[in-house]
């Protein structure tokens, strides 16, 4: 019976094998998602953001209105190395196609002149040039603070809006401020733009491109009756050229000076922002890291517990040996090696199948989740550095059973 | 090979009781003794008197309860747990009565093992192995493993085993146990040859008077203890 024995022995042993293997590699897997998605999110943000056409942000959470912007494109103009000074003012209105079905969007008001160049190089792209929106500085329908002459009516919209409302260049598009249809005005879609591949992007989050003060029109406030457009948001960006867009120093200058305009806003430059954005990723990492070291633990204990079996059901065979006279090392050496084996797998098995989760969630996942994996980025030095960890901490696993094994009564064993 | 010496083995008042409490087996009650080296000692005794505890100890694979085991004059206890598993590397070949041979590995790799340990070059060590095993009449059972082997065929692989690294004792637990009277003949020749080549001291549990008078000297246990200590003339 002792073929018997054997066997089913050295199934037992394979099945421990393989759940110490699977077990490690679910741990391996989870931190090489986590980091490869989280780190290519943000490094395609911090990319989006050193790719932007403009070099400082304003903002403000307060309601802004157009008088305001355009004074102040006027007093940041003013200040030495900025070139462009462009408003957006982002509000939510109801969209109304020929069929009259209405929609939810976010209208985006600017001056189509001071806009078009902060686009950056992915973006500009995507935007019909010069933009049709007739009246490049906001001046037609605005000036000196009144309004005066006709507003265009003319407005962008993105394309996959223009596809899901069937809406075409040259159609008729009615906005209006509430869901009442009667009283939305008439604007002329003049042309669409592109969306960058982005999950948090600028241009993604709006559908309506339209000179600001065309905004107005919508409520009649332009027309001396209605109220003024309050802004959801308020981003006033910002281009500088020279030496002052290349060095850092200069344009921490320009972003003092804007600073001190508006010292109740939040000035910042994209630099700024993208190092807050790679500190924040970092923030990120580590936090993966640290709740991911809770799953390696948990691998690392399988594994420890499947040495110490082992070592326990090789008690003899390890005696044997003892007897023999082969030093401890030499033992402890074969538990550790074990250890590693078993370690190698696992983090074998989890980068790999760590990376082809992320494939599988890139092609059929749902549409966020899809996008964050399409940006994953498996960073070499990471993932070796992880398996690297993995296989050092496995021989932290495997002394409890090398202990074990050294301590093992040979009088004992080899009854 | 550099033969170890074989070592002068005394037991003073050695006892080694296994368990605690109630399950406390006194297997050895007292014994006093000194093996000179190159002595050829066999120990006959009723099952369970202490043989194979006995031979434990002498290979210092066990440690007394109470008592003094010294090898070469120093107490053994005195000695590091690493000293000892090297002295039973290079100075103990252990044939087991149970025999013991790794399953995982081949005969010739079981008799290999112990020159592993010891650093003996590959090929150096598989032509040895080649020509113990010869030498136990298992040539053609080299890559054999030991589920594969008959009983007498696994004794004979132990056999082999204990000799690899020439050792100065020879503890041999019924070596001839599984064995017809041909090849316990053969055997016996063999382990008496190569004590006498190294003057190695060889001991030898038996229950086949036979084996038993091959040898010089003639322990009989009984419960624990010698009750005969008999030297030929
Ligand atoms: N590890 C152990 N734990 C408990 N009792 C043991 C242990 N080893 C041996 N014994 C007991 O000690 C006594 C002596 O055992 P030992 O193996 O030395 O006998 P032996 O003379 O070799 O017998 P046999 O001729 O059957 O091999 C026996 O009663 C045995 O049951
Ligand atoms: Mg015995």
């Amino acid at each position: 019976m002792r073929g018997f024995g054997t066997s089913g022995r050295l199934r037992h042993t394979r099945l421990q094998a393989v759940l110490a293997v699977a077990a490690m590699g679910a741990a391996v897997a989870l931190p090489v998602v986590l980091v490869s998605v989280g780190g290519g999110v943000y490094d395609h943000e911090i990319a989006s953001i050193q790719n932007a056409g403009y070099q400082i942000a304003v903002s403000s959470a307060g309601s802004h209105s157009i008088t305001g912007a355009h004074a102040d494109v006027a007093r940041f103009g003013a200040v030495a190395g900025v070139t462009y000074v462009s408003p957006v003012l982002s509000i939510a209105v109801t969209a109304f196609n020929t069929t009259g079905a209405a929609t939810a969007v976010l209208a985006e008001g600017v001056i189509p002149g001071e806009f078009e160049p902060t686009l950056g190089s992915t973006e500009s792209g995507l935007f019909p040039s010069p933009l049709p929106l007739g009246d490049p500085t906001d001046r037609i329908h605005y000036a000196n603070g009144t309004y005066s002459g006709p507003a265009t009516y003319d407005v962008l919209v993105s394309s996959p809006f223009a596809q899901a409302y069937d809406v075409r260049t040259g159609d008729a598009l009615a906005l209006g401020l509430t869901a009442n249809a009667s009283s939305a005005v008439r604007y002329n879609v003049t042309g669409t733009f592109g969306v960058p591949p982005s999950i948090i992007g600028p241009i993604g989050a709006f559908a309506i491109v339209l000179p600001l003060s065309d905004l107005q029109v919508m409520t009649g406030y332009a027309n001396g009756t209605g109220t003024i457009v309050p802004d959801a948001v308020d981003t006033i960006q910002i281009v500088v050229t020279g030496h002052v867009a290349t060095d850092p120093s200069a344009l921490e200058s320009v972003r003092a000076q804007i600073q001190t305009l508006v010292p109740y806003y939040g000035v910042s430059s994209l630099g700024q922002e993208a190092a807050q954005l790679q500190a924040a990723d970092s923030v990120l990492t580590g936090f993966d890291l640290a709740l991911s070291s809770v799953g390696i633990a948990i691998g690392l204990l399988f594994l420890a517990l499947v040495l110490f079996r082992r070592v326990e059901s090789d008690r003899r065979a390890i005696g044997i040996r003892r007897a023999i006279g082969l030093p401890a090392r030499s033992i402890a050496a074969g538990i550790v090696g074990d250890g590693l084996v078993l370690a190698a797998g696992g983090a074998a098995v989890g980068l790999f199948g760590g990376f082809l989760l992320v494939t599988f969630l890139a092609h059929f996942a749902s549409s966020t989740v899809q996008e964050a994996a399409q940006l994953a980025v498996f960073d070499p030095r990471m993932l070796a550095e992880l398996a690297a960890a993995v296989l050092a901490l496995s021989v932290v696993a495997s002394l409890a059973a090398t202990r074990s094994a050294l301590r093992l009564d040979l009088s004992e064993a080899l009854r | 090979m550099r033969p170890a010496a074989p070592a002068t083995i005394a037991l003073e008042g050695v006892t080694r009781t296994y368990g605690h409490g109630a399950d406390e087996v006194p297997a050895l009650r007292g014994v006093d003794l000194t093996i000179a080296p190159g002595e050829f000692v066999s120990v006959e005794g009723p099952s369970g008197c202490g043989k194979t505890t006995l031979l434990n100890l002498l290979g210092l694979l066990d440690a007394p309860t109470t008592g003094v085991l010294r090898w070469g004059g120093r107490p053994v206890g005195d000695r590091s747990d690493r000293e000892r598993t090297r002295l039973r590397l290079e100075g103990v070949g252990f044939i087991f009565q149970r025999f013991y041979l790794l399953p995982t590995l081949t005969a010739r790799e079981n008799v290999e093992l112990p020159m592993r340990a010891l650093g003996v070059g590959r090929a150096e060590r598989a032509r040895r192995a080649s020509g113990l095993l010869g030498e136990v009449g298992l040539t053609r059972r080299e890559r054999a493993y030991p589920h594969q082997l008959s009983g007498g065929e696994e004794q004979r692989v132990a056999v082999a085993r204990a000799l690899a690294n020439a050792p100065g004792l020879l503890l041999a637990d019924e070596p001839t146990g599984e064995l017809d009277s041909g090849n316990t003949q053969a055997i016996l020749d063999l382990l008496v040859r190569v004590r006498a080549a190294r003057s190695a001291t060889l001991v030898l549990v038996t229950h086949n008077p036979e084996v038993a008078a091959r040898a010089r000297r003639h322990l009989g246990m009984l419960d624990g203890k010698i009750v005969r200590d008999a030297r030929d003339a």
